[in-house]
């Protein structure tokens, strides 16, 4: 799922360089609402969970989104 | 006196009448005075609403997929010959998501067009067949949103298929007029549903305060769609077709 979730990640965001499992994503230079809003929905469609604000708002790593999305699915 | 809002001696047909804002319709409809059809998915959900109506045993339920039109068909049929021709159809059966445009593919644009929009247009079409519908004419609902007249980021899918209820809603509207059919669209604001409650703007404190705070008389219930249906398949609103009926709170009046 690591793999797979890290490359639709990339594509999600359109990042130039694959996104790797430790980056800090609101460090990204094309991190904005709409990038936050096509996460939180990808994430919903793809896995079936919606990630409350709280939630993500605590989250700093890819690796974070994808250790929320395993304890939760 | 006689009650120009009364549903007496009307047969209606609610789709999506297992939960929401179709549940409350065909609930508002029972206590008017109206026999309901409720058609829905799910058999369990549909028997609760009818256990919440006025007169269960005057009603009909069917758990059929709106997208089994011969079920469908049959179903209609079977109604009419057990409670007579029908007078009105609500269109209530509907999806929602927020889904930005770079996720929207193919499949999720079928998915939404046919359950929003190509059902409520056979449903439609069924319905006014000259077997179904009453010799006095009748009254289609098709259910709308405010999504179907402004934007909002995340909401294309949505609103694609709502707007295109509202235009259908005016050439049915036309196409009909001299067989007394009357179109007309709903557009409700954000209604407290189980369907708002699973939405992406319901899951904090935060982001539903944003969306309360975009509504000037806070957000909807379901009865004040029912109520405002009931206005649209009663004898009141009979000088009334082909249009789109705002019921949102203020949502559009900015």
């Amino acid at each position: 799922m690591e793999t797979k979730f890290l490359e639709q990640f990339t594509e999600l965001l359109e990042m130039e360089q694959p996104v790797k499992l430790n980056d800090i994503f609101r460090e990204y230079e094309n991190w904005d609402s709409l990038a936050y809003l096509s996460v939180i929905s990808f994430v919903d469609e793809e896995y079936g969970i919606v990630i409350p604000r709280e939630e993500f708002g605590k989250m700093k790593t890819v690796k974070d989104i994808i250790d929320f999305i395993a304890a939760n699915s | 006196m006689k009650n120009p809002f009364s549903l007496v001696g009307k047969n209606i047909v609610v789709t999506g009448a297992s939960s929401g804002i179709g549940r409350q319709t065909a609930v508002i409809c029972s206590q008017m005075g109206a026999r309901v059809v409720l058609i829905a998915r799910n058999n369990e959900r549909l028997k609760e609403t009818l256990s919440l109506m006025q007169s269960p045993e005057n009603h009909l339920v069917y758990s059929i997929d709106l997208a089994e039109l011969s079920g469908i068909e049959a179903a209609i049929k079977e109604a009419v010959e057990k409670m007579g021709k029908l007078h009105g159809l609500v269109n209530a059966a509907g999806i929602s998501t927020t889904l930005p445009l770079k996720l929207i593919s193919n499949d999720k644009l079928d998915e939404f067009f046919k359950t929003n929009v190509y059902s409520a247009v056979l449903m439609s079409r069924l319905f006014t067949k000259q077997a179904i519908v009453s010799n006095e004419g009748g009254s289609v609902i098709m259910f709308s949103s405010v999504m179907g007249i402004v934007g909002e980021t995340g909401k294309t899918l949505y609103s694609l298929t709502k707007g295109a209820l509202i235009s259908a809603a005016k050439s049915m509207a036309l196409e009909f007029a001299s067989k007394k059919i009357r179109f007309n669209a709903i557009s409700p604001g954000v209604v407290v549903t189980p369907m708002s409650q699973n939405a992406v703007y319901s899951q904090d404190e935060e982001s539903l305060n944003k969306i309360t705070a975009l509504h000037p008389l806070g957000l909807g219930m379901p009865d004040d769609i029912a109520n405002a249906c009931v206005y649209l398949l009663s004898d009141a609103s009979r000088w009334v077709t082909g249009s789109n009926l705002v019921v949102d709170g203020g949502y559009t009046a900015r």
